[in-house]
């Protein structure tokens, strides 16, 4: 991410905060936050996404992440 | 769905399938219903068993205005690692009998940045596909599971 964007960094300020916490409860789930609200967790991104567009409003940025303790490193080769 | 190429077009080429990539349904309809323009796109695809996920050209996040939902760390193979957004969107297969995608998770990289493929297809997708690589036949064939 360029030091210039600051999309979804609210959100994601709002995940670290809680990631130990959601460890425990809601390990691998998909959590919502919208600015600083965490508004729900699902099991898949589809119902997660609904979730979300309906919370922010069509055009609204929100967060939709999965709960684990690091953060993955995907490998494209 | 079968593709037949021919051995040679599939070792230059590589598997691919054409695609259509949009916002989410849900955007899409909601948006139509108050007069917003939402952009669909048709694509080509390369089926990349080696991505862990979905990738897309950058560009095709800002023609469709996807909705970004995260960031993601992405490693190439060359061991270049960044910060990556990703975007929620509607892949569909046209022409197939494949089922699509409502609302997916897919990653703006500039990694393929090439006139061949605008989309890498990974596992992400291909975990509910089952997929034959008909080498000699120069086949592919691609069904739900």
């Amino acid at each position: 991410m360029s030091t210039e964007d600051k999309t979804l960094q609210e959100e994601l300020r709002v995940f670290e905060q809680h990631r130990q916490e959601w460890l425990r409860s809601n390990p691998g789930e998909f959590v919502v936050i919208v600015g600083s609200k965490v508004v729900g967790f699902h099991a898949d991104y589809e119902s997660a996404f609904k979730e979300g567009l309906s919370t922010a409003g069509l055009g609204k940025n929100f967060l939709l992440k999965q709960v684990w303790a690091e953060e993955p490193v995907y490998l494209i080769l | 769905m079968k593709c037949r190429l021919n051995p040679s077009k599939l070792i230059l080429e590589g598997p691919h399938i054409e695609i259509l990539i949009s916002t989410t349904r849900l955007e899409f309809e909601e948006g139509r219903s108050i007069g917003l323009e939402y952009r669909e796109l048709r694509v080509r695809a390369l089926i990349d068993t080696g991505a862990s996920l979905t990738v897309i050209n950058p560009q095709i996040a800002s023609t469709c205005k996807l909705l970004q939902t995260d960031w993601n760390r992405i490693t190439t193979v060359g061991g270049t690692a960044g910060n990556y957004p990703a975007y929620a969107a509607a892949i569909s297969f046209p022409g197939t009998d494949l089922s699509g995608f409502d609302a997916m998770r897919v990653v703006a990289c500039p990694i393929i940045e090439q006139p061949f493929f605008s989309c890498l297809i990974g596992r992400d997708i291909l975990r509910k596909w089952y997929f034959a690589y008909d080498g000699p036949n120069g086949e592919i064939e691609i069904q739900d599971r």
